[in-house]
């Protein structure tokens, strides 16, 4: 239950829909996630009933230097209003949701009828009731767009304020981009940052997703992403997981179709009193797909970690192969990590396997170092960093794989204050 | 250049060294051999600096210097080499960029500038055709997935690029097969100089037909129990060490 005086202020909005009253009333109900529901065990948000939410956002203007690199154009979602920032290229259209299922009456009903998101919460409710008329990004048949597009994510408030965003990615058969998401904020208010992010992969498509969350100590971000895969499309995603007071991250892939290819990759290095928490759900339903994950993290100063993995393997999802890994190095005596693998399958021919491992650097391989002359600082900076450069080196695009690689190796070295000759 | 005095040593309330005593000169081989479990192994950890041991009675001068009370960094910087026994899997760290933060740590150490990439690669290639190593093997993570006779190979590599002036080799014959022992007591030979000195840790007496010692000093339950020159390996490897024990026990 949500507290009396945030029931009382977020009554107040008016001119919601009935949809949006009912999505309300749920959030009303439910309130903000606690330890005790089994999702958030690790990352309570009880603590967000404290606040004097503004929860109509001010409209944000922002200047964020363009990248050196050819990019093909750049979409802002600017507390929640999402916008493109020059031409679009051709093949490609920005428009609110009414509109797309106004032109597009077929996929409208497929929409409706989609299987519905599991582990719904609470905060989706919000995003529900309050992210009305969002933006939808439609990539037409067969348009392949080599130069990755930049979005923009940036969270503001001159109070405290709670931003509800929303955007929807539609690819349909054939194409392909590159989707790079610069999360951003610019507050030393408290923000809670709520943000929905669905994509439909159509038949044949190919998504890259790399989503950069570096915001301010005073955010807290929580991100669902809902990725639904049609026949032989093919996901990679990447969310790397910088900076920001709380950072949660639903990520859920549910494959609706065979010969899928669903890759996700995850790094995240939480600093001094900093949460990031990963739950991942693949949802094979279908036969002959194959999921891939690839987790890995360094806690550092009193971060928390939490990683929930589920893979579902349903009965028609017959010659299944999912695998996951998720691999933690505790950098600090006083960092914690929570992780938990979840299988559940009901097909009986496919292959699944899991490990997740927490440990320290190992002193075997740090004495090793230091009997060659190599100072301890050093050594554990050259493990640490050959550690996390697993990840980014499955980024393609050698620009963006730089720019995080540089940022990445900063954060771990001015959270250890380690340096490198 | 080593003096070791009445050293003691013990991990956790096991005392595993109990009074070693060792002299070693510039330009000597000295080979330290015992049955399983003397001590030998230990003695080679201690003096790298390794933090399980915890050294209870005795010293050890390095160049003058306490040994003990210096970290692992700067033992190897003062010019300690220890080849491991076992050397350790670094995983996404190759051989290269390794070897490039050791030689420019210690660099810094002595008070000297780091090297360039070029000067750093001439050397490099001139270490490499030391011991015959390749240059693929150098470029992939250290020791990952690397045989036996690769991981020692590229342990006397290191030992080429470091140029130490005290080399300890803990039991670098073990796991070798007989052309890998030849190249790497080869690659040692070759970096014999009169300025600098080698322990050989060993078990058996076969690593010292490619690498002649000047002394062999037998380790029994973390005491040295005799000390000779080469023919004491030959007698060792043809009587055992029992004739040795059997006179003290």
């Amino acid at each position: 239950m949500l507290e009396k005086t945030l029931v009382d202020s977020i009554k107040t909005i008016d001119s919601l829909t009935q949809a949006q009253q009912l999505a309300l009333g749920k959030f009303i109900d439910k309130g903000f996630p606690t330890s005790k529901w089994e999702e958030w065990k690790y990352a309570s948000l009880k603590h967000l009933n404290e606040r004097n939410w503004q929860w109509s956002p001010e409209t944000l203007s922002v200047n964020i230097p363009k990248p050196a690199w050819k990019h093909s154009v750049i979409i802002q979602t600017l507390n929640g209003n999402t916008h493109s920032e020059g031409a679009l290229p051709q093949g490609i259209a920005l428009l609110s949701v009414s509109e797309f299922m106004a032109q597009n009456p077929t996929f409208e009903s497929v929409w409706k009828v989609r299987n519905p998101i599991l582990d719904q919460n609470s905060l989706y409710d919000l995003n529900e009731a309050l992210a009305s008329d969002y933006a939808v990004l439609w990539v037409k048949k067969g348009v392949k767009i080599a130069e990755p597009l930049l979005h923009h994510y940036v969270v503001s408030g001159q109070q405290d304020t709670a931003v509800q965003s929303k955007i929807f990615i539609y690819l349909e058969e054939d194409s392909e981009i590159t989707w790079f998401e610069q999360q951003r904020s610019e507050s030393s208010h408290a923000i809670l940052s709520n943000y929905v992010q669905e994509i439909w992969v159509s038949k044949n498509a190919h998504l890259t997703l790399i989503k950069d969350q570096d915001l301010q100590q005073s955010i807290t971000h929580v991100d669902h992403t809902f990725i639904f895969q049609q026949e032989s499309s093919l996901v990679d995603a990447f969310t790397f997981s910088i900076n920001a007071a709380y950072l949660r991250n639903n990520l859920h892939f549910y494959i609706d179709g065979p010969q899928v290819v669903s890759n996700l990759n995850g790094l995240y290095v939480p600093g001094e009193d900093q949460l990031m928490d990963t739950h991942s759900v693949v949802d094979h339903r279908m036969p002959h797909s194959e999921s891939n994950e690839l987790y890995k993290g360094v806690l550092m100063g009193n971060a928390t970690g939490v990683f929930n993995g589920k893979i579902f393997v349903r009965p028609d999802a017959q010659k299944t192969n999912a695998f996951q890994s998720c691999k933690n190095v505790l950098a600090s005596d006083r960092a914690t990590m929570n992780t938990k693998p979840q299988l559940e399958i009901w097909a009986d021919d496919v292959k699944c396997s899991h490990g997740t491992t927490t440990g320290q650097l190992s002193d075997e391989a740090l004495f090793y170092m230091r009997s060659r002359g190599i100072s301890k600082a050093t050594a554990q900076t050259l493990l640490l960093l050959a550690f996390v450069q697993q990840v980014i080196d499955k980024l393609e695009h050698a620009e963006i794989r730089a720019e995080l690689s540089d940022k990445i190796v900063n954060k771990i070295q001015a959270s250890l204050g380690l340096t490198l000759l | 250049m080593l003096s070791v005095k009445n050293l003691h040593a013990r991990i956790g309330e096991k005392e595993i060294l109990k009074g070693i005593n060792l002299e070693v000169h510039a330009g000597e081989v000295h080979a330290i051999m015992g049955p399983n479990g003397s001590g030998k192994s230990t003695l080679a950890s201690v003096l790298a600096g390794r933090s399980d041991y915890e050294v209870s009675e005795g010293s050890v001068e390095f160049f003058g210097k306490d040994l003990l009370d210096l970290s692992p960094e700067a033992r190897a910087a003062e010019g300690l080499f220890l080849a491991f026994q076992y050397p350790v899997e670094i995983p996404g760290v190759s051989t290269t960029n390794f070897m490039k933060s050791a030689i420019n740590e210690i660099r810094t150490y002595r008070g000297q500038d780091p090297m360039d990439a070029v000067q750093f690669l001439k050397m490099f290639k001139e270490k490499m055709a030391y011991v015959n190593i390749d240059q693929s093997l150098l470029s992939r993570a250290l020791n990952e997935g690397f045989s036996g006779g690769e991981k020692k190979r590229n342990e006397i590599f290191q030992m080429a690029v470091l140029e130490p002036k005290l080399a300890i080799l803990d039991e670098t014959d073990s796991g070798l097969d007989i052309d890998a022992l030849r190249i790497v007591a080869e690659g040692v030979n070759k970096l014999k100089t009169p300025q600098n000195a080698t322990i050989l840790v060993t078990h058996y007496q076969r690593l010292l037909d490619y690498i002649i010692p000047d002394f062999v000093h037998v380790l029994y339950k973390g005491k040295i129990v005799k000390s000779g020159n080469k023919d004491l390996a030959l007698e060792l490897e043809e009587r055992g060490y029992d004739w040795i024990i059997s006179a003290l026990d």
